[in-house]
């Protein structure tokens, strides 16, 4: 996602007076966006709050954000790719024949008064889900939004951000990005990053079969992947760090129980617009932190004999 | 018995990470976590400072943090393709550590994002 046009949810909150959710539904999943950040705050660009805003939900049905929302677009299951590139034409005053549009499950009418609205709005953002994100086309429909804000800025100002679930996992990328380059699936065994979802991506790393032991922090895959992927970590050795004993950690060979992350255990989370939090913890755990047990399986691991330069050269043995 | 009240706390249960909620603890649990939206407020009250779990386990039994550090370290030293996946529910430093532990295992790294 390098070269995402976006921006803070201190600005969304400030300037933005058109507002897009794209599959996503912030009323059941992220209760407090809409009243810290997009449609009720008032600002000194926005004095009126929500009149002055203009939301918009699409959806492939209506959830209770769509009460939220003035304009609610119904979108045909795995048609967000083909309307939002349907919308990158009509910005442009390209011809898109109506069959096509049709089959998005949205009528030319609405689509030309939205982006008219869209043109006219001074600064507009777009906020997608994993509606969009993890559905038919995947990466290649954030792509195609990404693209779509980009392209709104021949006319107005416009940014995308994602809506990032679970706590921390904005922060993951930023880590794995400052460390490596890559923000996941990432492998490191030839003794430098390489990047490729698909091959090195946890689910089908496991489905394949690809992996011999696996480490697993602050995530329960067993009660979330696909069951050839749960059945290939209860195959091999499997390590859990966990503030709970999860359904990993029942098929696993290792379990480690830590302080849950913000509660008993200081450090830092990263927002959905990649702005860093520090963490307040309430209460003190018998258990340790994650850092504390993650650094001192490192610890031990770096008194053995580094394996690269014990293995015999990949190259020579291939030459 | 007097709460301690902890203000501005960060709530990090979805990507919001709202940084504005206050939170009334005893040393044994969160009793009132306000401002926190109805996912916060479980988050924060169903943490508590008990002991439930062992320390650790290993093969299902009760073992000793010490012990499951050096059985884990060995499995993953022992691997060809270590896996390090995850970091979701966790800090940046964690997660820091993680990544160099990776490193130094030559392991596959991989998030929650590429569900």
């Amino acid at each position: 996602m390098g070269g995402k046009v976006t921006c803070t949810l201190g600005e969304v909150k400030q300037r933005a007076d058109f507002i897009v959710y794209w599959g996503g539904n912030p009323a059941e999943c992220h209760p407090r966006h809409f009243t810290k950040y997009t449609l009720m705050q008032k600002s000194k660009f926005l004095p009126r709050g929500r009149k002055d805003r203009t939301v918009v939900l699409v959806d492939i049905r209506e959830t209770k954000s769509a009460k939220a929302a003035d304009h609610f677009l119904q979108v045909r299951p795995g048609k967000d790719f083909e309307l939002l590139t349907i919308m990158r034409a009509m910005i442009k005053g390209q011809d898109v024949p109506e069959a096509q549009v049709a089959e998005t499950g949205i009528s030319i009418e609405v689509l030309r008064d939205l982006i008219e609205k869209m043109k006219k709005a001074k600064y507009g953002v777009m906020f997608f889900g994993m509606g969009l994100s993890m559905t038919r086309g995947k990466h290649m429909n954030a792509a195609a939004l990404l693209t779509f804000a980009a392209e709104m800025n021949a006319f107005t100002k416009f940014v995308a951000m994602p809506m990032r679930g679970h706590g921390n996992v904005t922060g993951a990328d930023v880590i794995m990005r400052w460390q490596t380059g890559y923000p996941f699936g990432i492998s490191l065994n030839r003794g430098y990053p390489r990047y490729n979802p698909g091959e090195f991506s946890t689910v089908d790393v496991l489905v394949r079969g690809d992996t011999d032991c696996a480490f697993i922090i602050g995530a329960d895959p067993g009660a979330t992947m696909p069951k050839p992927a749960i059945d290939h970590l209860a195959k091999v050795p499997t390590i859990v760090l966990d503030p709970h004993v999860t359904h990993t950690s029942r098929l696993s060979r290792v379990h480690i129980t830590t302080a849950p992350a913000g509660i008993a255990a200081p450090g830092t989370g990263y927002r959905m617009d990649e702005v860093p939090m520090p963490l307040k913890p309430a209460l003190n755990s018998p258990y340790p932190s994650d850092e504390e047990v993650v650094r001192r399986i490192k610890e031990v691991i770096a008194t053995k004999p580094d394996w690269m330069t014990n293995q015999p050269q990949m190259i020579e043995s291939q030459v | 018995m007097e709460l301690k009240v902890i203000e501005n706390a960060t709530c990090t249960f979805c990507g919001c990470v709202c940084d504005d909620i206050e939170l009334h603890a005893d040393d044994m649990r969160i009793h009132q976590a306000k401002k926190a939206c109805i996912l916060g407020k479980s988050w924060f009250l169903n943490h508590t400072a008990e002991k439930k779990y062992p320390d650790a386990l290993i093969d299902g039994q009760p073992a000793s943090l010490d012990d499951a550090i050096e059985v884990a370290a060995n499995y993953l030293y022992d691997a060809d393709m270590p896996l390090v996946y995850g970091m979701s529910n966790t800090t940046c430093e964690a997660q820091k550590e993680c990544v160099a532990m990776a490193d130094l295992l030559g392991a596959l790294l991989d998030s929650h994002t590429s569900l």
